[in-house]
């Protein structure tokens, strides 16, 4: 059956896809974090837009 | 559920695993108070000083949309409809991938450097469209995390094996809330973006861990086979599936696209991004997201089903599935139950602390963003544009936390007290078109079409409001009265066919659309190429 097939395909590529984006996005979202923070401290004085 | 169900439900979940959970709210209520030092502007309070970078935002708005309300209902739909229901994903997944690659809607929008979505109305449009956009965001939008409270309180119930007779379900809303309206109140944008990334982190690992386990208990092989076995073809098939079909997948197309769009809390993060080309790359990567959100939780849906029919079938009979009856006086329970339930079954102690955590990061995650979303539209574009005196930061700030709070109360009330049949998916689909099909027309129509006018924009907006007639307790007298109209049984199941929750939504976009259009040609409007060229310059 076409479909079964499908959703399997479906179910481990998006499992594995997960796992990488999960793995990216915690190493180099904390780096973001850093660099937000060093932003804000920068931009403390500056008048609201 | 009863104590005969209660005791048929009970779960792993110990001591260990509250002090988890307990120890992981507290890390998230320290981060709130550790960033509120940086909320100082609107700018900061609302858009994180428009600073965050990629990986950060493919965090913040995984964490967002992965809430604890779409982990609920994708399980509900995987639970009823087999695999037949991964359609939704997948068709979110691959949406949200083109407007990535293509950057439609979402990277025009972050060019102007708008702070809200009626913001832009009002630049394009003028001020009574922001104002009207801006009062039907907010309708839409309060109305759409409505049942968020609770149905994320009734998998807290469900996992922890606490009786949802009584006490446990109020109790929980009252403490999530609680610790969310504080946290979300103090920190603004900033905070909301750290905590979903810590809560990302926590929910993904937790994600993957519970699915690697479901299928390790249950058996790869056999998950497929009882629903082949209790479905037949249409437990795979979404066209020929009677819970879905044609139109109902062409619907979720639909969704699919407003919802990384056009949906105020996804553009809340476009307009926090840094630059059009970090947005771009942003929703490229966070399509991922997008689809697992969906399809992961409406996979523990179907493990839950098949655990019911294969490893307890003496829940069955609770569900409506497999055989057996239930005895008199007993009460079926909400499918919503079935997947938490389950979850407490499968997971050992310390896992189930981890991953009810991780669900708990969920709920907060969505609450704090759509909290603050509501509540920064209601100040910048009804009350703030209504005054004749401007508006200080300070009193902007200030507002909004208050408008937070009252937020939190109404859906703690409404929680407690609507009655609707519709699936909670269905139910927000239609909550938020209330929403979205005149946001969709205005912003397509606004960013790429000339010839959109002020006036197709105010009525596309009332016109949009049309879709409420979905909404299962207007719907049902609705689609009844017209069978009368032609002499036919006025049955449910003959309304239900009459006027589905998709067939409504569908309707309601392309009357929304024709709206927008015709309006536009028959009252053209005389500034409307200078004010595109205006727009488009962010002035």
């Amino acid at each position: 059956m076409v479909w079964v097939s499908i959703w399997k395909v479906v179910l481990v590529v998006s499992l594995a896809l997960f796992a990488m984006l999960t793995i990216i996005t915690t190493l180099l979202g904390a780096a973001d974090i850093r660099r937000l923070f060093r932003r804000l401290n920068d931009e403390h004085d500056t008048p609201d837009r | 559920m009863n104590d005969a169900m209660t005791t048929a439900a009970r779960t792993n979940f110990s001591a260990w695993d509250w002090a988890i959970v307990v120890a992981y709210l507290l890390i998230s209520l320290a981060i709130g108070l550790y960033v509120k030092r940086y909320a100082t502007t609107m700018t900061s309070y609302i858009a994180a000083g428009r600073g965050v970078g990629v990986w950060l935002g493919v965090a913040t708005m995984s964490g967002t949309e992965m809430g604890l309300i779409t982990v609920m209902y994708n399980a509900e739909k995987g639970f009823k409809g087999g695999f037949a229901a991964f359609h939704i994903g997948v068709l979110a997944g691959l949406v949200t991938l083109g407007v990535g690659l293509s950057g439609l809607i979402v990277g025009p929008l972050r060019e102007l450097g708008v702070l809200t979505i009626p913001e832009y109305y009002e630049r394009r449009f003028g001020r009574k469209t922001r104002v009207l956009g801006g009062v039907v965001l907010a309708l839409g939008g309060i109305l759409n995390m409505g049942l968020f409270l609770k149905v994320g309180s009734m998998f807290i119930v469900g996992v922890t094996g606490l009786s949802h007779a009584g006490w446990a379900v109020p109790l929980v809303m009252t403490g999530l809330l609680t610790l969310v309206l504080v946290y979300t109140v103090l920190g603004g944008m900033i905070s909301v973006v750290v905590t979903d990334y810590v809560q990302f982190v926590v929910l993904s690992c937790g994600m993957l861990l519970a699915t690697l386990l479901a299928i390790s208990q249950l058996g790869w092989t056999t998950i497929f086979e009882e629903i082949q076995l209790q479905f037949g073809a249409g437990g795979f098939d979404p066209l020929a599936s009677p819970a879905f079909g044609p139109e109902y997948v062409v619907w979720q197309a639909v969704l699919g696209l407003v919802g990384c769009a056009v949906w105020p809390t996804a553009i809340a993060r476009v307009l926090a991004m840094e630059s059009p080309t970090a947005v771009k790359r942003q929703f490229t990567w966070s399509s991922i997201a997008f689809a697992i959100r969906l399809i992961v939780p409406c996979f523990w849906g179907i493990c839950a089903f098949v655990f019911v029919t294969r490893v307890v079938p003496e829940l069955g009979p609770w569900f409506g599935v497999g055989e057996g009856e239930l005895a008199a006086g007993q009460e079926p329970v909400s499918a919503l139950y079935a997947m938490p339930i389950f979850m407490g079954r499968l997971l050992p102690v310390g896992i189930l602390g981890l991953v009810s955590a991780a669900m708990i990061a969920a709920f907060m995650s969505t609450h704090d963003s759509y909290l603050l979303c509501w509540s920064s539209v209601i100040v910048q574009d009804i009350i703030a544009p209504l005054r004749r005196e401007p508006l200080s930061i300070a009193a902007r700030v200030r507002l909004t936390r208050l408008l937070i709070v009252l937020i939190g109360g109404y859906i703690w009330a409404w929680g407690l007290f609507y009655e609707g049949g519709d699936d909670i998916w269905d139910y927000m689909a239609i909550t938020g078109a209330i929403y979205f099909t005149g946001a969709f027309a205005l912003l397509i129509g606004g960013l790429y079409w000339r010839g959109a006018s002020s006036s197709g924009a105010f009525c596309a907006l009332l016109a949009g409001c049309s879709a409420v007639l979905g909404l299962g307790p207007i719907r049902s007298p609705v689609a009844r009265w017209l069978l009368t109209l032609t002499d036919r049984p006025a049955t449910q199941e003959a309304a239900d066919t009459l006027l589905s929750s998709a067939r409504v939504g569908l309707l309601s976009v392309a009357f929304t659309l024709t709206v927008f259009v015709v309006v536009s040609l028959l009252r053209p409007d005389n500034r409307s190429a200078a004010t595109t060229a205006a727009a488009h310059r962010g002035e």
